[in-house]
């Protein structure tokens, strides 16, 4: 009856199913082409053309200055801050939410456990994924509060002495950023490499432990190698994403105390809607997008090989 | 054979040990939430009352009654689960044929097409606000469902393909290979084996979608004009005035948004069973 | 054919479907609008603004409906967003062409809209329509034109905590900077976890150096401009910042400064933590409405020691304005004209708690309530100075100074240092 049968099963219509054969994947494609075509290839096309334009919006005869906003930008010392900031920001995130993510996944797919407290757990675990990111802000800020119930849990236990400013704080500010980004985005993690664990067969857990394979051997020669295609996809992901973290920074410390939170999604923000510098922010933005292109491309190289 | 005796009790030791593990754990994600939840039932005023308590003289519903009583705020709630549950199905149904294309299909144009389809997230969302949205205008979808449900797909497509390429991967080719000599078309192969076994990947990718879409402010801001076309985050926003924040209200709509969003995921996770894969691979 | 080509072919339909399916699903208010506007008869305004969600529910629109009444013919739809975002949404709806016909300024907006083009000069509208401007309290004007007329203004007095005073042995509401600081001092020893003011310098929303720092320059006489350039390094500058930088290292400022917005500063003093903050009028009812118990009072902001002129009074107003590409400017004004007439302007000052725009309107409440009293006195023996008001990009000027301030209170940077690196920093808008 079907197509791909019928010409695999006639040596005669050999080419015919060969040209046929190449087309199916663009037609599986085909309406994220289009749909990405439509929507997204214009406006970032437009984003392209502002960053090598004098300024644009408020200006209403652009002029073309190529490559000077380029210039403009890495060489300004607060974009090379922002930069450094947003590095260990989002290398930190990815690094954690996966440790983190990895750990709940793995305890939440324990089998010791009866399913029904699984559930139960696993409701409890996804919680900081259900909140948009602007109640997540206003509920840390409460929390870390110097009158807030963070400090006065560690004055109550004796931890500390006295309040700490964690938002304010110079040399606890961004630390206290990453935290709060780290708590918003493990269930993103948790939940796809949960999804991932239950497509790793029983056999092979039981093959190895026949083997003698105890539990860490069993993790790393099983799992892993299993969930590699998966927390792949989900690092570049989250990188790419956490480079462009806005709303918890904006909403919690504004890129302050002095510079310490700058990011890269902060400068370009303030370019572009506090000093209307909207072909700065153009191109500072066409840098993250490099920056994250660079990722993708081990991404992309890495998917060929775990096809191979 | 050995340890037959001692086996049960390992077991039990085992299995107390993950619980405490996940008590311990739960903190994280819950003790936020708790606070939360019990900021929702304070006044205002307590909700910065030092010392902090779990449960004040000021206990009442009232924020969650402001919400539930304003037609204005349900109309959020029911404009977020329309656009959201849109948004879902859709990112579903393109990108499992995107995902099965990129991890089943070798073809010229297939590392580029990839990197296009990650590149077009990698663009702070802020700096392409002006011309996206001009362009939403000039198609005449301003203050529509469909201006959101389309930019939210944008939005979830490339995670969703991404996604669905990595769980692809994971599962041998021998499957669809198999339908495939008995006669079957790659089509066939998809639907009919890849997609019942990769639904625990489908579910979760189809959780995330909705969250994203679910909790987007910045666009949801934009690209809708009337008050009748507003979001949960919209309202949410709208609740931090000019010169002071109704912090309880706030975060009672937060919870009242959350309860839902919550049943359909404890409903949803009866898809993540351990080996519920394994027998069909299998066969 | 085959099911590969159908099934791709459907779900590209059902892609096109949504697009086409929800469009006239979606927006009720579209149709409408354009049904109206192809009768020819009756014309709908936008009005874009954050007022009607700070109101109480309903307020504004009912003065809406009371304008529809007596304009048949003109029909206004208020498009109502959080107030932090609605500079983005007027910036976006000019450069994407669907700006409101009227929409609600802020004066730190004003000049970078005017720069963008999107807003029409008020004062042809005005001639236009015969309009008598001299019942305007305010018209704020760029190149000579007015495009932002102030409906409502809200003062920032000093707020002080009557109870904590007399707990900490202060008789009267200090009246100058060194028994502001004496005050402050004795607050702070007073109690544990009390202190003397709060001082909410965030860099997201900075407009504490408006009403918090800059301010103490005013109410002494001050100016932060000279020829209408930044200014910065002037003396009265320098001795209102040293003057915080004396409170700061005194520890009399509650904690949390650097990343406290004005939404936080007020629940601080609503608790009794600090005796003392400079805050909106605004925030009176919302005062008595969160704490009943709490037992203040309102009294000018202190000038420096000896000074006896008149004291300049830091505010926020809410503006309106009419966007340069609306079909429909005479009859915007008209809506500007009704809400700056003496009846309406007295009914949007009284729901609001704000001063009114137009000299001739009287809140009820200044006869009604002794705070608000106190406040008008206080508004009426100073004079309104918020240099912040049409200057370019002015909330950004404000975030620069913040980020170098936050550096002269931590100690890490001279005062020098920190108001020669603003100097520069402002200096470079204004080219």
């Amino acid at each position: 009856m079907s197509v791909d049968g019928r010409f695999a099963a006639n040596p005669k219509t050999n080419n015919l199913y060969r040209i046929w054969k190449r087309v199916i994947p663009y037609g599986y494609l085909s309406p994220t082409i289009l749909l990405l075509a439509v929507l997204s290839f214009l406006p970032i096309g437009m984003v392209v053309y502002y960053s090598v334009m004098d300024n644009v919006i408020m200006n209403q005869n652009p002029v073309f200055v190529g490559a000077a906003n380029y210039v403009k930008i890495l060489t300004d010392g607060v974009f090379q801050t922002a930069l450094g900031n947003t590095l260990y920001f989002t290398l930190m995130s990815v690094v954690v939410h996966l440790i983190l993510g990895l750990t709940f996944a793995m305890l939440l797919n324990s089998k010791l456990v009866s399913p029904f407290t699984r559930s139960v757990f696993r409701v409890v675990y996804i919680l900081p994924w259900v909140f948009t990111a602007s109640i997540i802000a206003i509920l840390w800020r409460l929390m870390l509060n110097p009158n807030g119930v963070i400090n006065y849990l560690l004055e109550w236990s004796g931890l500390v002495s006295q309040k700490i400013e964690w938002l304010s704080s110079r040399q606890l500010a961004l630390h206290a950023v990453t935290f709060i980004n780290i708590w918003s985005g493990y269930p993103f993690y948790m939940v796809s490499l949960l999804a991932g664990l239950q497509g790793i067969p029983d056999e092979i857990y039981e093959a190895g432990t026949i083997d003698g394979a105890n539990g860490p051997q069993l993790f790393r020669y099983v799992t892993l190698p299993q969930l590699r295609p998966i927390i792949i996809s989900l690092a570049m992901l989250d990188f790419i994403w956490t480079m462009q973290q806005f709303t918890l920074i904006w909403m919690t410390t504004g890129g302050g105390p002095g510079r310490v939170t700058e990011m890269l999604s902060t400068f370009t923000y303030k370019l572009a809607f506090s000093t209307y510098e909207f072909s700065l922010a153009s191109t500072s933005a066409m840098v993250i997008l490099v920056l994250s292109m660079f990722v993708a491309l081990f991404y992309v190289r890495r998917q060929r090989a775990s096809d191979a | 054979m050995l340890n037959a005796i001692s086996r049960p009790a390992k077991i039990r030791i085992a299995r107390a040990l993950v619980i405490i593990a996940l008590l311990i754990g739960a903190l994280l994600p819950g003790f936020p939430v708790l606070w939360m939840l019990s900021s929702s039932f304070k006044s205002n005023m307590d909700i910065f009352a030092y010392p902090p308590a779990l449960i004040t003289d000021s206990f009442s519903f009232g924020a969650y009654a402001a919400v539930v009583t304003s037609p204005e705020k349900l109309r959020f709630f029911l404009n977020s689960y329309l656009v959201s549950m849109f948004v879902t199905i859709l990112t579903l149904l393109v990108g499992i044929l995107g995902g099965y294309s990129f991890s089943r299909y070798e073809f010229p144009l297939k590392r580029p097409l990839n990197m296009v389809i990650i590149g077009v997230q990698a663009v702070p969302p802020i700096t392409l606000l002006i011309p996206y949205f001009s362009l939403i205008v000039f198609l005449k979808l301003h203050n529509t469902y469909a201006a959101l449900v389309l930019t939210y797909m944008v939005f979830t497509l490339s995670y969703a393909i991404i996604m669905m390429t990595g769980y692809f991967n994971t599962l041998p080719r021998q499957l669809d290979e198999a339908v495939m000599i008995d006669g079957g078309s790659s089509f066939v192969a998809l639907w009919r084996v890849l997609v019942p076994i990769s639904l625990p990947g489908i579910v979760s990718v189809g959780v995330y979608t909705f969250m994203l879409a679910w909790n987007e402010f910045l666009f949801a801001l934009t690209l809708t004009k009337t008050t009748d076309m507003r979001t949960v985050p919209v309202g949410i926003q709208l609740l931090m005035g000019q010169h002071s924040y109704e912090w309880n209200e706030m975060m009672a709509m937060s919870v009242l948004g959350c309860l839902p969003v919550l049943l359909l995921f404890l409903f949803f996770q009866r898809y993540f069973i351990a080996g519920m894969t394994a027998g069909s691979v299998k066969g | 054919m085959n099911k590969k080509l159908l099934s791709l072919l459907a779900a590209v339909v059902m892609l096109s479907a949504i697009v086409a399916g929800c469009a006239p699903v979606a927006g009720p208010a579209a149709p409408a609008e354009e049904a109206g506007e192809a009768a020819g008869e009756t014309i709908t305004l936008e009005f874009t603004q954050w007022w009607e969600p700070e109101l109480p529910e309903g307020s504004f629109r009912a003065l809406m409906d009371e304008f529809e009444a007596q304009n048949p013919g003109i029909k206004v739809e208020l498009i109502s967003g959080p107030y932090s975002t609605t500079r983005e949404q007027v910036v976006a709806g000019a450069a994407a062409g669907t700006m409101s016909d009227v929409v609600g300024l802020d004066g730190a907006w004003v000049s970078d809209f005017v720069k963008q083009g999107s807003l029409a000069s008020l004062t042809d509208l005005m001639s236009q329509a015969g309009y008598d401007d001299s019942q305007l309290a305010a018209q704020i004007q760029l190149n000579g034109a007015t495009y932002m007329i102030p409906v409502v203004n809200f003062v920032y007095p000093v707020f002080v905590n009557l109870d904590l005073l007399a707990a900490a042995g202060v008789e009267n509401p200090p009246a100058t900077r060194s028994e502001f600081a004496a005050a402050a001092q004795q607050l702070t020893e007073s109690g544990e976890n009390v202190y003397g003011w709060v001082l909410p310098l965030s860099l997201e929303q900075p407009n504490g150096i408006q009403n918090d720092v800059m301010s103490w320059a005013w109410a002494s006489g001050g100016s932060m401009m000279k020829d209408g350039l930044p200014d910065v390094t002037n003396d009265q500058v320098r001795s209102a910042s040293e003057f915080i930088k004396g409170l700061w290292d005194a520890g009399v400022i509650a904690p949390g400064s650097f990343s406290m917005r004005e939404q936080d500063k007020v629940e601080e003093f609503t608790n009794g933590r600090v005796g003392m903050m400079i805050s909106s009028l605004a925030h009176i009812n919302m005062l008595r409405e969160r704490n009943p118990d709490l037992n203040f009072a309102i009294t000018a902001l202190p000038a420096e020691d000896g000074y006896d002129g008149k004291r300049g009074l830091p505010y926020a107003s809410w503006g309106i304005g009419v966007s340069a590409n609306s079909p429909h400017q005479a009859e915007a004004w008209k809506l500007v004209e009704y809400l700056m007439s003496a009846e309406v302007n007295s009914k949007l000052s009284s729901i609001a708690n704000a001063f009114p725009g137009n000299v001739n309107s009287t809140p009820d409440f200044v006869q009604t309530d002794e705070l608000f009293a106190a406040a008008f006195d206080v508004f009426q023996t100073g004079y309104l100075a918020n240099e912040f008001v049409g200057l370019p990009v002015a909330e950004n000027l404000m975030r620069e100074f913040a980020e170098q301030f936050q550096l002269y209170l931590d100690g890490s940077q001279s005062l020098d240092d920190t108001l020669n690196a603003a100097q520069e920093a402002w200096m470079a808008h204004f080219e």
